[in-house]
């Protein structure tokens, strides 16, 4: 589709000589890029848009991300199973072209493209760097078979991760809000979050314990998280140590990636008191709900790299009052001084910005979205914070406030509190190793005209926004949902044990009557001519 | 009774019932696309319909004639009253009934569930729209660059425009699933999906685009989809060009007005 300008750079060079020795150097890669027709067509078409048509990982879409798309030209590969500053092996660049890397914009290609179209790419990408040229094939890691997750593996690994100080990143908790997170930055100078490792989904080089203790193993090359194969070779720690790390980590995030529903069921609390803060007992037996969150591309200015990517929501009811407990990662309480400079960079490395990108301390924000009235249709007001014409009803609540506050809005950049008179809200936030929980709590019905007044047993839609203020969040810049439904349980109806109940008897019953009336027509019939009929 | 059952009648009645419920419950979902076809899962209502057709159709063939209706009441008849079967029959006794309360709770327990939303995937396009103060007229509009300028420019262009726009929930691959896909429902539209820009003119996917989720119309139910109006931030010609981005880059060929002139003529 695209004319390529043949490269200019060899003619350039002044001198016989030095031109000899950049020919060797060079034509290896280009030659290679020259016969492989197929991996250039395929690059050109699906990968050039983010990774550059030169490999430079400077295609249109790359300032638009973080982290950015990977530079070839520079043969770092963060997901390998060949050692720390080793080049990958051919299949673990297929892996990744496969995979995708999961948490960045890197999708998995498996489906859409041929098997003879991405061993094409393979070696296109290789192609982009001399190093691949160079060298004979890089030789994988050997790698010992996983463990059993024990309980004693899980407490020698949380032993091993404070040893070699996997929470400086991590922190204690794993949500990636350690004391050196504000500091990293990869190879090309880009701010870079350590992985927050509860939400094992999102690993660049997957979440299972094998995926785990392989970058353990190799590192991940161009980013800050290092190899410990040395440790193992200095007897600092032993290989079985390594798994049981590998097995902690893991268990840091639940079993499954959680699923996406639709509607959060406010479970009803008939026989104790609704909670009255985040870190009341009951909220542990409420159902968690997961709601995931994209940025907000809608309006301008836009924020195409939001960190909180979801949120868990346990709501609960009494009848009387309905309250929600709300949760998230966050590497940091904002605004936190020692997130500033990472702040600078992380608004820096966008472009090109829309509206005011100045760096300065922020919150962090979260607000649950209703409409004024539970809607009789499908009707519902604009999911981004309505328009002139349906408002909606907010419970907003900022990391810098005292308290969360009831509040309108017509549009997204609208949000106004409601007056002193009319606030009602009980709230209560608490930051705790890189977790925020925001409880919210209010009377089911009221007397404020401006409110929603919730009612048992039918579905009220909600949706969500939050920000990340040190991550340069604010505003129309932060992550959103579409709308969602919170569920207020009814009390469980009688019908539910009585018509099981009526059903078996009835069932039983009328099977007794067969077989009695059966077994006694045999027994006549015993006695007298068979007729054979029941 | 030491005859195979599938030459029994009781056991040929069994057969086809339990074969008839797995070609409705998952044959008709799965089979069809092991050979390309779409389908999807019968709901439970028509399995059940399905279902009572079957049994009823059953008991007409076994009760057709008398012989084969002894044939095929007689091993039930052994149960209820052989003393030899009271194991049987006791277990037949408590399980039948157990399986009748826990579907009676099945159904009568509560369950949440969102309001169903009726969704119009194609809603019909105005004839015209106005786009930032002047006035378009869509019908017969063919897309002005098929004509002006390089087509691949225009493509190159597209493809600048879509990554720094469209693919966060549309995808790298066009097909739907960007990264933040997840957080929006109505999901993003799949363009690779045969049901989508292909059934398309031109001038409806920039319709679409230019007006998003705000400008659909009232019969375009549930109002709620995620998809900017990009009016605010692109021009014509650059909805233009995302626009042969998304043909040229799936492969498909955009609906003209010549086909869509027939269409309307058959029916």
């Amino acid at each position: 589709m695209r004319a390529r300008a043949s490269s200019p750079r060899a003619a350039m060079i002044p001198g016989f000589v030095f031109a000899a020795a950049m020919t060797c150097a060079l034509s290896a890669p280009l030659a290679a890029q020259e016969e492989n027709a197929l991996g250039r067509d395929v690059y050109d078409r699906w990968c050039a848009s983010c990774h550059g048509y030169e490999g430079l990982g400077d295609g249109y879409a790359a300032t638009y991300m973080l982290p950015r798309p990977r530079d070839f030209t520079q043969a770092l590969y963060q997901i390998r199973t060949t050692a720390s500053g080793q080049l990958p092996t051919d299949d673990d660049i297929m892996r990744v072209i496969n995979e995708g890397m999961p948490g960045t914009t890197m999708p998995g290609w498996e489906e859409e493209l041929s098997l003879e179209e991405r061993l094409a790419l393979v070696d296109y990408l290789k192609s982009f760097s001399r190093f691949f040229a160079a060298g004979e094939a890089p030789a994988p890691l050997t790698f010992s078979s996983p463990t059993r997750a024990t309980e004693e593996a899980l407490a020698d690994g949380r032993e091993v991760y404070e040893l070699i100080e996997c929470n400086r990143c991590h922190g204690i908790d794993g949500r990636g809000d350690g004391t050196s997170s504000p500091t990293l930055v990869d190879d090309a100078g880009m701010p870079t979050y350590s992985a927050d490792l509860t939400e094992n989904w999102y690993f660049n080089g997957g979440g299972t314990v094998e995926d785990i203790y392989q970058r353990l193993r190799t590192g991940l090359d161009g980013t800050p998280m290092p190899s410990f194969t040395d440790l193992i070779d200095a007897g600092v720690i032993t290989d079985e140590q390594l798994w049981n790390l590998a097995h902690y980590v893991r268990s840091f995030a639940p079993e499954d990636p959680p699923g996406i529903t639709e509607v959060i069921r406010a479970g009803l609390v008939e026989d104790a008191p609704l909670p009255d803060g985040v870190d009341d007992p009951l909220w542990e037996s409420a159902e968690a709900f997961y709601i995931p969150m994209g940025g907000q591309i809608i309006e301008s200015p836009r924020w195409f790299v939001p960190q909180v990517a979801g949120l868990w929501v346990r709501a609960l009811h009494d009848g009387g009052e309905l309250a929600v407990h709300v949760s998230w990662s966050d590497h940091s309480e904002s605004p936190d001084t020692a997130w500033a400079a990472f702040q600078a960079q992380v608004l820096s490395a966008l472009g090109p910005a829309e509206g005011d990108m100045e760096p300065g301390p922020r919150p962090d924000g979260l607000y649950l979205q209703f409409p004024m009235e539970i809607p009789e249709g499908m009707d519902k007001p604009y999911f981004l914070m309505g328009d002139p014409l349906e408002p909606v009803y907010l419970w907003h609540w900022e990391s810098t406030a005292d308290g969360a506050q009831e509040a309108d809005a017509r549009g997204l950049g609208t949000m106004a509190p409601q007056g002193n008179a009319s606030q009602s809200l009980v709230s209560e936030a608490a930051f705790s190793e890189g977790r925020w929980a925001v409880m919210f709590r209010r009377t089911l019905e009221n007397e404020d005209p401006g409110d929603l007044q919730f009612r048992i047993g039918e579905p009220v839609p909600v949706g969500f926004a939050a920000w990340d203020g040190d991550n340069g969040e604010s505003r129309s810049r932060g992550s959103i949902s579409s709308w969602h439904y919170i569920f207020l349980q009814e009390p469980t109806p009688a019908t539910v044990v009585v018509a099981p109940l009526i059903a078996t008897l009835l069932t039983a019953g009328l099977g007794v009557l067969v077989v009695a009336r059966a077994q006694r027509r045999e027994r006549e019939g015993a006695e007298g001519p068979d007729e054979g009929d029941a | 009774m030491n005859t195979k059952p599938w030459k029994h009648p009781l056991g040929q009645a069994a057969i086809v019932v339990v074969l008839a419920y797995v070609l409705f419950e998952w044959g008709i979902w799965l089979l069809p696309p092991l050979f390309g076809v779409a389908s999807a899962p019968v709901p439970a209502t028509v399995v059940l319909q399905y279902m009572g057709t079957v049994v009823v159709g059953v008991l007409i063939w076994v009760s057709d004639s008398e012989e084969r209706w002894k044939q095929f009441k007689a091993p039930i008849h052994r149960v209820m009253v052989d003393p030899r079967q009271k194991v049987l029959r006791t277990a037949l006794m408590v399980t039948i009934p157990l399986l009748v309360a826990f579907m009676t709770f099945d159904r009568v327990r509560p369950t949440v569930s969102a309001p169903a939303a009726l969704r119009s995937v194609h809603p019909a396009p105005p004839g015209q729209i106005d786009f930032r103060g002047e006035t378009m007229v869509l019908n017969g509009l063919e897309n002005p660059l098929r004509h002006e300028g390089d087509l691949e420019e225009h493509y190159e262009e597209g493809k600048r425009i879509y990554v720094q726009n469209c693919m966060p929930c549309h995808g790298d691959a066009l097909d739907g699933q960007g990264h933040f896909a997840s957080a929006f429902n109505p999901a993003p539209l799949s363009f690779q999906d045969p049901g989508t820009i292909v059934q398309l003119t031109e001038s409806f996917v920039f319709w679409r685009i230019a007006k998003g989720g705000p400008g659909l119309p009232r019969e375009a139910t549930p109002w709620d989809s995620a998809m900017p109006a990009w009016e605010d931030l692109l021009t014509a010609e650059e909805i233009w060009q995302v626009t042969i981005y998304l043909y040229e880059q799936t492969g498909w060929e955009p609906r003209t007005w010549e086909e869509e002139g027939a269409e309307g003529e058959e029916h």
